[in-house]
């Protein structure tokens, strides 16, 4: 086997200039593919993170429910049970953040229009989200304050200015009337419309009693130490809880129209990392097939002397494969610290236009590369599959090879 | 002296061709341990196939091939890869040698494939190269060797596995005189010092006094077999 290897490794280099010119295009192919997966994952690890925390925590408990029906009924209580599991994850749970919430009727004077309320506690969104820095007026109540902050979108509707009152109308628990007036405290802008248009906060405490729902939650997020241990932890959580009345989801059960456009656009981007693959591996094909054309008759002697078929197709498979390994490690050793510097410090984006929909959308105005190891590994088992294919060319040519036609002179 | 190889009515008709060519018909002949043979005739006659047939690279159309009381004629494929390797030593005219192997390598080669012991493969190898005056060339690979050396590499090589004969078709054809005479000289003195059975084609009058039995083919048929008693 040694001296296969070492046949194999030296016929390499009898072309030097081939050799490198092929492995150089499954280099660039290769670095090409990091790229665009990288980029195309670390915007998707904005994009999740953005999720995470503008909108659905790492986890939620929520009354079973909750997640088919979105009623103020379905809120759960928040009671021993929740809490003790709660605490009994602590090492996992960086910190939870409640809310209740729901649909109702904002009013002024005559005009009235549907909000979406939500009771909060400010430090933990704040912590979660910073949601006081969409403040444009006014302030963020604190806990035991008793005013609303309401979106930009709502004030400017509804007429109202902070100072103002606010009066809602809605359902409460178990078909109370919800029925309440509230200060307008500050007002918050956010860049998509259907929450500018229709967000209204109050203290936690207030909005619970506004909801005739003391005690109640509709959600309770959780935010994680570390994220990929969601699944696991929502799993532990629910045996501990009791399933005929809460439910522990992940993000991604919360969102699966999100992870499905993800998964979307995850074999998109395949496909062009394929297809850039069968480029680079047409390449080898054509130096493999050249290299095995122009040694007919050395394989033929081989043959003839006593070398086995396997044998001979064992060095033409890792020539193959050596020339598809030169190529993709190059391109790792050479992808990898770029990636790796622009993972560290992103490409600012500078297109003005461009960069205000990205802030607005939440997320930070660059381009973010992920330095994931997966999207190396990715590359290299891809590589392999594809010499291993192409290799089988010159291994079915030596098992038809007549040794007479190539040997003789 | 013990018969090395003997063939029966040997036939090959190659049918693939617009007319069936008769490249061998009904060629019986007996080698013995430590013949030295030329296989001569002109070009066409069916010195190649005969060799071929012989030495199992190739299917006669009808008779047999009996090295060591077996017809290899009928062995299998996957069985006659290891019999040739086990017995029988070839040099062909060209594109002999490894191009990536040095020298001592490519002679060791064959042992190499039967697994010999390193130490044994190594000095076997050494000796070899020695007798065919290449010993200052062990660590050379073949590009920068000339025809003649190249040759009296794979003669070397061909050797030093000790088979049971070697068959070298136009081993002679593409050198000069002077390295025909030479490689034709160390192929003699290896026949005798090591006692193995040689078959050589040519067509080339040059060195056919070299041998010590000659067979001429024409139209694929023994047409003459003469043995001189020649001091190499
Ligand atoms: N593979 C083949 N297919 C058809 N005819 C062949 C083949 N090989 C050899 N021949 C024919 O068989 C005859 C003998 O050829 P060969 O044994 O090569 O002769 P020599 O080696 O003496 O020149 C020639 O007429 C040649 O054309
Ligand atoms: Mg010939």
């Amino acid at each position: 086997m040694k001296t296969l290897l070492t046949i194999a490794w030296r016929n390499l280099w009898r072309k030097k200039r081939r050799t490198l010119i092929t492995a150089s295009s499954v280099m660039f192919a290769t670095i090409l593919a990091i790229a665009l997966m990288s980029i195309i994952e670390g915007w998707k690890d904005e994009m999740v993170e953005s999720i995470i925390s503008n909108t659905t925590g790492h986890l939620q408990i929520q009354d079973v429910l909750y997640h088919d029906e979105s009623s103020i009924d379905h809120a759960l209580e928040y009671e021993e049970e929740v809490k003790q599991t709660v605490a009994k994850y602590g090492d996992d749970i960086k910190y939870t953040v409640p809310r209740i919430e729901g649909f109702c009727l904002g009013a002024k004077d005559i005009g009235t229009r549907g909000v979406f309320l939500t009771g909060i506690l400010p430090e933990k969104e704040n912590r979660m989200n910073d949601l006081s820095s969409r403040l444009i007026k006014g302030e963020m109540f604190s806990a035991d304050d008793n005013y609303a902050v309401i979106a930009e979108g709502v004030a400017t509707q509804l007429e109202l200015s902070t100072g103002d009152t606010l009066v809602l109308i809605g359902q409460g628990f178990q078909g109370m009337t919800a029925a309440g007036k509230y200060k307008v405290g500050g007002i918050l802008e956010f860049p998509l419309p259907e929450q500018n248009n229709t967000m209204v906060y109050l203290p936690l405490k207030e909005a619970q009693y506004f909801f005739a729902a003391p005690d109640r939650l509709n959600r309770l997020i959780m935010m994680m130490e570390d994220e990929r241990e969601a699944d696991r932890l929502a799993q532990q959580m629910q045996n501990d809880l009791d399933d005929d009345w809460y439910t522990v989801k992940t993000w991604e059960q919360l969102m699966p129209d999100k992870v499905a456009a993800f998964e979307a656009r995850d074999a998109q981007v395949k496909v062009f990392v394929w297809v850039l693959y069968i480029v680079a591996g047409f390449g080898i094909l054509g130096t493999v097939i050249t290299m095995m054309h122009e040694r007919l008759r050395e394989f033929g002697i081989l043959l003839s002397i006593g070398l086995k078929r396997t044998q001979l197709a064992i060095i033409c498979m890792l020539e193959t494969i050596f020339i598809s390994f030169i190529g993709v490690i190059t391109g790792v050793v050479v992808g990898f610290p770029v990636i790796y510097r622009l993972h560290k410090n992103p490409i600012p984006i500078t297109d003005d236009d461009l960069k205000e929909a990205i802030i607005d959308f939440g997320l930070e105005p660059v381009f973010s590369f992920s330095a994931e190891p997966g999207i190396f590994i990715y590359q290299a088992v891809t590589i392999f599959l594809i010499a291993i294919i192409v290799g089988l060319y010159p291994v079915q040519k030596v098992f038809r090879l007549e040794m007479t036609d190539s040997a003789s002179n | 002296m013990e018969t090395v190889i003997k063939t029966n009515n040997l036939s090959k008709v190659y049918t693939d061709t617009a007319v069936p060519v008769h490249a061998l018909r009904s060629v019986s002949l007996e080698f013995r341990q430590g013949e030295f043979t030329a296989i001569v005739g002109p070009s066409g006659s069916g010195k190649t196939t005969f060799l071929n047939v012989v030495g199992g690279l190739d299917k006669p159309t009808e008779g047999h091939v009996i090295i060591d009381g077996v017809d290899i004629a009928t062995m299998k494929e996957s069985k006659l890869f290891d019999f040739r390797l086990r017995h029988i030593g070839f040099v062909f005219q060209a594109y002999n040698l490894i191009p990536v192997l040095t020298a001592i390598e490519n002679v060791s080669f064959i042992m190499l494939l039967q697994n010999r012991p390193k130490a044994e493969m190594e000095e076997r190898a050494k000796q070899m190269l020695e007798q065919v005056g290449l010993s200052d060339k062990l660590n050379v690979r073949p590009a920068k060797l000339s025809g003649g050396q190249q040759q009296r590499v794979a003669v070397a090589r061909a050797l030093a596995s000790k088979p049971d004969f070697v068959l070298a078709d136009e081993p002679t054809a593409n050198l000069d005189t002077e390295s025909a005479f030479n490689l034709l000289d160390i192929m003699a003195k290896l026949n005798k010092e090591e006692n193995i059975t040689l078959i050589f084609s040519t067509h080339d009058q040059r060195v056919i006094e070299r041998a010590r039995r000659v067979i001429t083919l024409v139209d694929g048929a023994v047409d003459k077999d003469e043995t001189f008693n020649r001091e190499n």
